[in-house]
């Protein structure tokens, strides 16, 4: 069914992505007040060949955790990931994280970094090598290619993690807060890059982030994350060219709105909350 | 500008670096010649008969009586051998164990258990176990030298594998690392540089109890009696020869410095380097 869902879109627009019903509890095994937390309920994502969607939601809302379980780096408790149709129960170099903390091998060169996933699937040496020092020319670190990662900046490292991904040639770049620890220019700065690599590859890329004015600065598609419901709030289209202006009216009407939705959302946790305490209190 | 200041870093460093080098030698230096002085001063005192506290002099000559006659370097050939054969089996036998603890949970925590209470266990409390089941010979030597350092390669390799960050692996995995590509390309270097802290740690137990053993395992093969160092220094208190017993000493305590020092901690730290784990310690 599924499988014929997705032929039916792909003659306009190509689905890449499907999420559907995924939901994943976390269970706190405390012996005192033991609880289950639903992160995710239920979720249903479908993305198209090249889009570029930005996950937005404030931290807990479960959208790392939905990020992981599309990487295939974590099991949903129900509900399924397809990837060009195709279900998918586990990693996959089709689709590759980067992470917030860069996760590049200390014990290598950034050139050695980007080649590492072509070493996994075998490609010879020098043509490794050949498509390596191309991404790593397109992130502009030529001239530290044989540095280690301890000798670069924060903002330099999240660039050999975008190389070492592209060299990978995934159908899909995840994209998990990988500019929260940078510093404004340096966000700014890779803001830019990574929109000029997105229209240059057209990769489908899924971007996972807490700050409403990155999502809305990078996405053609906003996608908000409630973490009461553990579901998709809202799911907007942005079609404004990029790059934008964050002070644009446009740009400030929506983000308006979607800080209002999450206000919301927030106080309805915490009448949730209260009542659960209540209750507690009484039994 | 960000970018210029990382690459001036490491030349900077190794500046540093070998201006230190040329101090540490004056320091030993110094340090050399006052420890002589005392020695050849508490010598002139005579507190004690010449023949129990001999002067630097004598010793140097007991040093190139024993080297012309090959006692010394003969026993440090021997000992060597030994040595080598013994810490190559401890790291054989310790990586494989501690592989298996990796890969089964239960009996790796039991196992660590177990290895720790050995770990602290004195080594020289293997020797009469030794000689009963084995014998005066190389083998018992070999099992006291094995007993006493497979423990600690055992416990590093355990600890070291778990101790990786768990976001390596996880990178590691997403780009297609599994089985052994992932313990070999991701697992291994991920864990050198507490690997390298812990066969240091055991050479250095293994060291230890080779001595002990040599002393108390006098090996008689094909009638020829080979001599260790830790022999060579009973054989000093036996004869009531201080001369050669200092002089042994001497040659046991440079066989260490060498291996720890300047074996050992030059691979430490060209580990480190490359890992970028001294960016703040570079007066290890």
């Amino acid at each position: 069914m599924i499988a014929s869902e997705y032929k039916e879109k792909s003659a306009g627009g190509a689905v890449m992505l499907q999420v559907r019903a995924v939901s994943k509890v976390f269970e706190t095994n405390s012996q005192k007040a033991p609880s289950n937390h639903v992160v995710l309920n239920g979720v249903s994502i479908d993305i198209k060949d090249g889009e570029f969607v930005t996950i937005v939601g404030p931290s807990g809302c479960g959208k790392s955790t939905l990020l992981n379980i599309i990487a295939g780096l974590d099991s949903p408790d129900s509900g399924s990931v397809f990837v060009k149709g195709e279900r998918k129960t586990s990693t996959d170099p089709d689709r590759i994280v980067i992470f917030q903390e860069g996760a590049l091998f200390p014990w290598l060169t950034v050139i050695e970094n980007v080649e590492f996933g072509l070493k996994l699937t075998g490609v010879p040496k020098e043509k490794r090598m050949e498509s390596a020092s191309h991404f790593v020319h397109m992130m502009q670190l030529s001239r530290f290619s044989n540095s280690y990662t301890y000798q670069l900046s924060g903002g330099m490292k999240q660039r050999v993690a975008i190389a070492r991904a592209l060299a990978m040639n995934p159908d899909i770049l995840l994209m998990d807060e990988p500019f929260a620890a940078l510093d404004v220019q340096t966000r700014d700065m890779l803001h830019s890059h990574l929109l000029q690599i997105h229209e240059a590859t057209k990769k489908t890329i899924l971007f996972v982030t807490h700050n409403i004015n990155e999502a809305l600065l990078l996405g053609n598609r906003i996608i908000v994350l409630s973490p009461s419901l553990g579901n998709i709030k809202r799911d907007i289209s942005i079609d404004l060219p990029r790059p934008r202006d964050i002070d644009s009216p446009e740009l400030l009407l929506l983000k308006r709105q979607i800080l209002k939705e999450l206000e919301e959302d927030f106080q309805l946790a915490r009448k949730e909350n209260t009542t659960a305490t209540k209750e507690k209190a009484a039994n | 500008m960000l970018e210029k200041k990382t690459q001036q870093q490491p030349k900077k460093k190794q500046q540093t670096k070998s201006r230190f080098d040329v101090t540490d030698a004056a320091n030993t230096a110094l340090f050399l010649a006052a420890f002589v002085g005392i020695w050849q001063l508490v010598f002139m005192l005579g507190i004690w008969p010449k023949t129990l506290m001999p002067s630097p002099a004598q010793v140097a000559t007991t040093v190139a009586n024993l080297v012309s006659n090959s006692l010394l370097t003969s026993g440090i050939g021997v000992t060597m051998i030994r040595l080598a054969a013994g810490f190559v089996i401890s790291i054989g036998i310790g990586a494989v164990v501690g592989l298996a603890m990796v890969k089964f949970r239960g009996f790796g925590k039991t196992m660590s258990s177990f290895a720790v209470g050995l770990l602290t266990f004195p080594s020289i409390a293997w020797v009469p176990f030794a000689i009963l089941l084995i014998g005066f010979n190389d083998l018992g030597i070999l099992f006291v030298v094995i007993m006493a350092s497979v423990f600690s390669v055992m416990i590093t390799t355990y600890s070291s594998i778990r101790n990786i960050p768990p976001i390596y692996l996880r990178a590691a995995n997403n780009m297609g690392a599994k089985g052994f590509a992932l313990f070999r390309y991701v697992m291994i270097p991920a864990a050198t540089p507490s690997l390298i802290l812990g066969i240091r740690q055991a050479w250095s137990f293994a060291w230890h109890a080779l001595i002990g053993a040599e002393m108390l395992i006098t090996t008689v093969m094909y009638g020829v009696e080979r001599y260790g160092l830790g022999h060579v220094l009973s054989v000093g208190r036996d004869y009531n020869d201080m001369s050669q017993i200092i002089a042994t000493m001497i040659a046991i305590f440079t066989i260490g410095l060498i291996f720890d020092r300047v074996i050992f901690r030059k691979i430490e730290e060209r580990v480190r380097s490359r890992w970028g784990l001294d960016q703040h310690s570079d007066n290890a």
